[in-house]
């Protein structure tokens, strides 16, 4: 064999050491990023909002025609249940007249003894809309990605679905937003049965029905009690409507979200300003 | 000059379409579909193209390919960052090693290999996460997942067996 066969071979060796090492170093990188997730590393973050701008249009894109497909679908659904819907909203409208009426005398008496109390009222929420471009590209995680233009939007802030909060924003870039939503295993939220006001905490487990957790007694709740946030630990402001009690088997008790949240087009993203930044910005103001 | 800089463009794109289509195909998965529980059904995408380019064009579907695929879905999840893409890395070394017994393999080998492999990773995946999390994780909507799947190979064989004929012509497949 001449010094070139030699050659040939070891080059060839070193190739595949090369990627051996390679495979390793990429293994490696993994265990790093899974660690390094554990203990909320910056670096993470900052890879995650720069692949979420990067990839965020080509979802825009190709989310486009897919919605076109699903308007023209629900266009004649809609058509199809047009004369039960609308003897539906008749009655409900009925109903909302005699409950209108009733919020009006509310609101004068809240008025009065608030003037009483010499309560003061906290600062009005701020809201913005979004689009939603994408969902969970995991079987174990329920989240959603929405597009946030050029609007402001914290880490923490409250998104509201149709009719009560989803979830919360976990990660923020220059234009998209990651949505954590209730029925995430990362979501805990403090929340109080309405009518018995028993404390406990909605906990996602990657179901459609997060659990109701750390309930003192199961006699403080009832199936159909309506779950509302407790305000409990700042994040969330209280008396939010989450859900209703789904059912309680053997200690489990499980809640239904309000929303829909399988269809869900565009969310709320409410800024009360109770997210940590806005905390520490109003600390530093009064400084 | 301009033509071999041409060739080489066409050589280097042609080179990344296990890739592209693959990032493609699973960008398309993660698009809302607001219909009712369909969720469980989303089939996992990512997992069954690198099977299957990991399989039958290992040379075109490097591990660096593997990373960037599990590093997206790590992206569009709240998973933790790494999970998908260690998981994404033993498919590959999975598959790899596999490739060498079923090269010339029937279509329906290649669907049962993937049950397995599948599951495999749906396990693993579940049972890492159970650790990382601390607390028993409910299993049933991971497997109706598995699932839906292991159904959609044979589209998505299909899909990329086309890209193939489509793309990659006789010259770069060294089957």
């Amino acid at each position: 064999m001449g010094r070139r066969g030699v050659f040939l071979i070891k080059t060839a060796e070193l190739k595949v050491l090369a990627r051996r090492l390679l495979i390793v170093f990429l293994f490696l990188t993994a265990f790093f990023f899974i660690l390094f997730s554990k203990v909320d590393s910056v670096v993470i973050e900052t890879a995650n909002k720069a692949a979420l701008d990067v990839t965020g249009p080509v979802m825009q894109v190709i989310e486009y025609p897919s919605r076109i497909i699903h308007r023209i679908y629900t266009f004649f659904y809609d058509i199809s249940h047009l004369y039960i819907e609308n003897r539906e909203l008749r009655s409900e409208n009925k109903q909302m007249m005699l409950l209108q009426n009733k919020v009006r005398a509310l609101e004068v008496e809240n008025q009065l003894l608030s003037r009483l109390l010499n309560y003061v009222p906290p600062a009005g929420a701020t809201f913005i809309s979004a689009k939603i471009i994408a969902e969970s590209g995991d079987n174990f995680t329920h989240i959603l990605l929405v597009f946030i233009g050029n609007e402001k939007v914290k880490k923490g802030q409250i998104v509201l679905g149709d009719e009560s909060v989803i979830g919360r924003v976990d990660e923020v870039s220059e234009h998209y937003a990651k949505v954590i939503l209730v029925t995430d295993i990362n979501s805990k939220i403090p929340v109080v049965v309405e009518r018995t006001r028993a404390r406990a905490i909605l906990s996602g487990d990657n179901t459609m029905m997060p659990k109701l957790i750390f309930l003192r007694s199961a006699t403080d709740v009832q199936e159909g009690d309506v779950i509302v946030t407790s305000g409990v630990g700042g994040m969330f402001p209280a008396g939010l409507p989450l859900g209703f009690v789904n059912s309680i088997q053997g200690g489990e008790i499980t809640v239904e979200t309000m929303s829909d949240i399988s269809r869900i087009e565009y969310v709320r993203i409410v800024d009360y300003g109770l997210t940590n930044d806005s905390v520490a910005e109003k600390s530093s103001e009064s400084e | 000059m301009r033509d071999s800089l041409s060739e080489k463009f066409n050589l280097f794109f042609i080179e990344r379409i296990p890739l592209l289509s693959t990032l493609i195909l699973m960008f398309i998965s993660f698009v809302p579909m607001d219909f009712v529980q369909l969720d469980y059904f989303r089939p996992l995408i990512g997992l069954l193209c690198v099977y299957y380019w990991t399989l039958k064009r290992s040379d075109l579907f490097s591990y660096c390919s593997a990373f960037m695929v599990g590093f997206f879905i790590d992206i569009y999840s709240s998973s933790p960052l790494g999970l998908n893409i260690l998981l994404m890395l033993c498919v590959t070394t999975i598959t790899y090693r596999l490739a060498h017994y079923f090269q010339g393999a029937s279509f329906g080998a290649g669907w049962f290999i993937f049950g397995l492999v599948g599951l495999g990773m749906m396990l693993l995946k579940w049972l890492l996460l159970m650790i990382y999390f601390g607390r028993i994780l409910p299993a049933t909507e991971a497997f109706f997942n598995y699932l839906s799947t292991v159904m959609f190979y044979p589209l998505i064989v299909l899909i990329n067996i086309k890209l193939q004929n489509r793309f990659l012509p006789q010259e770069y497949v060294n089957e």
